[in-house]
């Protein structure tokens, strides 16, 4: 590159940044207050703007952001799909790797405290590079190799430098997609109109039966946590529910056939072994012992929020129960009891009326945007160009 | 929602491409028409002895150079060098080598990969004996929203690729892309979601002479390439299959008829012996042969003419080929590794004749267009493939006397680190001995011409 065409760059860059100071596109963003959801958390360092938020999703909807171009971080936390897979048990990465966990909804998650189901980061910001790195989701070799992808791709000229005032980093990459992903915030739910809106007509009976049943009889507010002025339905704690133990041993003490459907309607006995041939050995899963090694945290995985609920199946931690009918007759029975199972967990001897009620409550837990911000991120993706991923990487 | 009624442009343009493909298969409708294993109708062919059969290879982490690359085999039983490998072209990556078609002159071959979404269009006439690649195309995700470029079928001037899956959410709604012979791209048709259509896709096969095109179902990326024992144990992704295939107009390409056809259908299949007007599919997870005979009235009616071994145990039908006369169909089964030919004389009563174990897994089937060879390769998806002793990877030649299949020659896939061995497509030493579908037909533009 000639000085000259070096120099014309820089000052591109530096006129479209003043462009954008003039504009308010790096001003700060205060997201506005939700009904029944805290203030969203904005750390000192890394202040919410326009720039951030526009780089960041079109980073998040990226299939250049894989090793191979195949995966974003939107493939697997689908837009139109509550920002999860409603498709699939656990994700599939680059080139079909296996992931033994579900991929949760990025809707709300700004309000954890804790990333992934074993919690193993602490901020938006620190949880956005390991799938990026991760060989068995987006596949990227190194830190090093991503920001030099992104360098040497055009579309991204002058993003970096517009939204932080410098060239593309990982500290800004972080940020970029933390920022936009503090967007993703859902409330004003039915619930909450009625809970926290003071409009009583906002849910039906059986909606509000199952909200006393939610806090009661259910016990579900235990770990779904509830309080006065909102609710963002998690005790940010880790709990073991018996499904990773059971995931875990009783592949040992499988039956001798299995149903499979085929197609609807059509579900065969197959025998338990016949695709063994075909089958990788399935991964083992410890939950949270996995990050702290205390063996206390044996299969202990994440309280996850229930707002958005009824969009987000199949749930669990593995993707294993596909209705919400199916997770409160797991609850009902108590769980699967284990020698590590948390005490709070037992039967609950809810009627077939409560289990109904029970659902029609976590149905009225969707928020009144979700449809808005599946659209905002899609849209960017068809703004985004994704032609020639392989070539716009240069070799070092 | 369908890409043209987001982009008002190219709803305009795939107006105009449709009116060019039915002018174009207006001035080119062949009178009868015949097969080579699975050829498009437009596409010369090799009706004598094949000189060499290419073997679209998947790369392999671990295994030579880790890429996909283009196998050649001397296929010749006359020549010095039959049954051996006599060229390998890598093209650089692994995404999942699949399926591969000639344009309407066969002087080039186009091959996708179901990962990467590359098309590599490769010379097959200037040397057949060492494929060039000329064109890469990088372009389909961007220019279809499609994801796994499947069936590539060739119509006057133009390709039909069959998609599997979207870039929206790698699922299984789907379409077809066109392309000119070139390679550029002219427009896209989405599988339909409506009148009980699914959105899932899979393979195309035409019949000029109806103007016919048949259209099945598979799944999307998130499937295809999941470890199958993962994908048969989640429920949710087990719902995310075919259930459907599609009976087009294919001058307009607009859906005349939906079938209920549960269980992903997989390879469409035209019979094009004279007299015939019948097409045939088998449905991968539920193990079952359709037919596809237009009624008294002309109105296509889909009929269940069979079970392929047993359903309960899952046999996964996979490739299959009609062979030229329309009297036999080979059908692998890749669980148990078996070819199974099926005397289809009366294609609505069909029959299991004959059964060989080919090995621990077989997918592909390509016989020659006198039947008289038959070829079969191992790999159907990089990650359902057989796992550790299990996973044979090869190329097996036999010759079919009609009641049995003797083996002429074999090479191991992962001897010579190649790869695993996936499609199947034959070529002439001489491109002058290629000929038309119906050699005796008046007007040669009825089919593709002679090189």
């Amino acid at each position: 590159m000639s000085g000259v065409t070096k120099y014309a760059i820089g000052a591109a860059i530096l006129l479209s940044v003043a462009i954008a100071t003039v504009l308010g596109i790096t001003k700060d963003i205060h997201p506005p207050d939700v009904l029944g959801l805290p203030k969203v958390p904005v750390p000192d360092d890394n202040p919410i703007t326009n720039a951030k938020v526009e780089l960041g999703r079109k980073l998040f909807m990226d299939r250049r952001l894989s090793h191979n171009n195949t995966i974003s971080c939107a493939m697997c936390h689908v837009p139109e799909q509550a920002f999860t897979s409603n498709e699939l048990a656990m994700a599939v990465g680059i080139e079909g790797r296996t992931n033994k966990r579900n991929a949760p909804t990025i809707l709300n998650a700004v309000f954890y405290n804790r990333f992934f189901h074993d919690g193993r980061e602490h901020s938006l910001e620190n949880q956005v590079i390991g799938p990026i790195v991760a060989f068995n989701e987006m596949g990227n070799p190194s830190v090093g190799y991503v920001i030099d992808k992104i360098k040497n791709t055009r579309d991204y000229d002058g993003m970096f430098e517009k939204a932080f005032g410098t060239p593309v980093n990982l500290d800004h990459i972080n940020k970029a997609i933390a920022a936009y992903e503090r967007t993703l915030v859902s409330g004003n739910s039915k619930f909450d109109r009625y809970q926290y809106g003071n409009d009583k007509e906002a849910m039906n009976a059986s909606e509000i039966n199952g909200f006393k049943i939610f806090m009661g009889k259910g016990r579900c507010v235990s770990c779904h946590t509830v309080e006065a002025k909102v609710a963002i339905f998690t005790d940010q704690g880790f709990h073991n529910t018996g499904i990773g133990y059971t995931r875990n041993n009783t592949v040992y003490h499988r039956e001798p056939t299995m149903p499979i459907t085929l197609a609807p309607g059509i579900t065969v006995q197959t025998p338990s072994d016949h695709f063994d041939h075909a089958s990788e050995r399935p991964p083992n899963d410890v939950g949270r012992f996995e990050v702290t090694e205390n063996p206390k945290d044996r299969w202990a995985y994440k309280t996850p929020s229930l707002r958005n609920i009824a969009l987000t199946a199949p749930y669990m931690h593995d993707g294993s129960l596909l209705t919400l009918e199916s997770v409160v007759d797991f609850y009902n029975k108590g769980g699967e009891d284990n020698p590590l199972k948390d005490p709070l967990l037992k039967p609950l001897k809810l009627t077939a009326q409560e289990k109904v009620d029970l659902v029609a409550f976590m149905k009225a837990l969707t928020g009144d945007n979700v449809s808005k911000l599946e659209k905002e991120a899609r849209d960017a993706y068809f703004v985004t160009p994704v032609e020639m991923p392989a070539a716009s990487v240069k070799e070092n | 929602m369908y890409l043209t009624d987001k982009f008002p442009k190219l709803k305009a343009l795939t107006k105009a491409v449709a009116m060019a493909v039915v002018v174009g298969a207006a001035t080119q409708m062949p009178s009868a028409i015949a097969d080579e294993t699975s050829c498009s109708p437009f596409t010369p062919l090799v009706k004598g002895q094949e000189d060499f059969v290419y073997v679209w290879t998947l790369g392999v982490k671990g295994l030579g150079d880790e890429s996909d690359k283009l196998v050649t085999v001397d296929a010749n039983p006359a020549s010095k060098t039959y049954g051996k490998v006599i060229n390998k072209l890598s093209v650089g990556g692994r995404g999942e080598a699949h399926h591969m078609g000639f344009t309407d002159d066969r002087k080039f071959m186009w091959a996708g990969a179901l990962d990467s979404n590359k098309i590599f269009i490769f010379d097959v006439a200037t040397d057949p004996s060492k494929p060039k690649l000329v064109k890469t195309l990088n372009n389909f995700v961007a220019k279809s929203g499609l994801v796994g470029p499947h069936t590539f079928y060739a119509i006057p001037g133009r390709m039909i690729v069959a998609a599997l899956s979207n870039a929206k959410d790698h699922g299984g709604q789907t379409g077809m892309a066109i392309y000119t012979n070139a390679g550029e791209y002219v427009s896209t048709t989405m599988m339909p979601t409506t009148n009980g259509g699914d959105g899932f896709g899979y393979d195309a096969a035409i019949n000029p002479n109806k103007n016919a095109m048949l259209t099945t179902a598979f799944t999307g990326w998130n499937n295809y390439m999941m470890d199958l024992g993962k994908l048969i144990k989640d429920k949710d992704a087990m719902k995310q299959f075919g259930n459907t295939t599609v009976m087009w107009d294919y001058k307009t390409m607009k859906p005349t008829k939906i079938f209920n056809t549960p269980g992903a259908a997989l390879e469409a299949r035209w019979s094009y012996a004279p007299g015939d007007n019948w097409a045939v599919t088998t449905t991968a997870l539920t193990s079952e042969i359709y037919v596809y005979k237009q009624d008294d009235h002309g109105e296509w009616q889909q009929h269940k003419v069979g079970t392929i071994g047993d359903p309960a145990k899952i046999p996964l039908p996979v490739d299959i080929s009609l062979v030229s006369s329309g009297k036999g169909l080979w059908i692998n089964t890749f669980m148990d590794g078996t070819a199974r030919y099926w005397d289809m004389t009366d294609p609505l009563h069909p029959s299991e004749v004959y059964t060989k174990k080919i090995g621990e897994q077989v997918n592909m089937v390509s016989p020659s267009y006198d039947g008289k060879r038959v070829y079969f390769t191992t790999s159907l998806l990089s990650n359902w493939d057989m796992k550790g002793k299990s996973d044979d990877q090869f190329l097996k030649a036999y010759n079919w006397d009609g009641k049995d299949l003797k083996l002429a020659f074999e090479i191991d896939f992962y001897k010579e680190k190649l790869g695993r061995a996936h499609h199947m497509k034959f070529q002439a030493r001489d491109l002058k001995t290629l000929q038309p579908l119906q050699a005796s037909t008046a007007n040669k533009l009825n089919f593709a011409s002679n090189p």
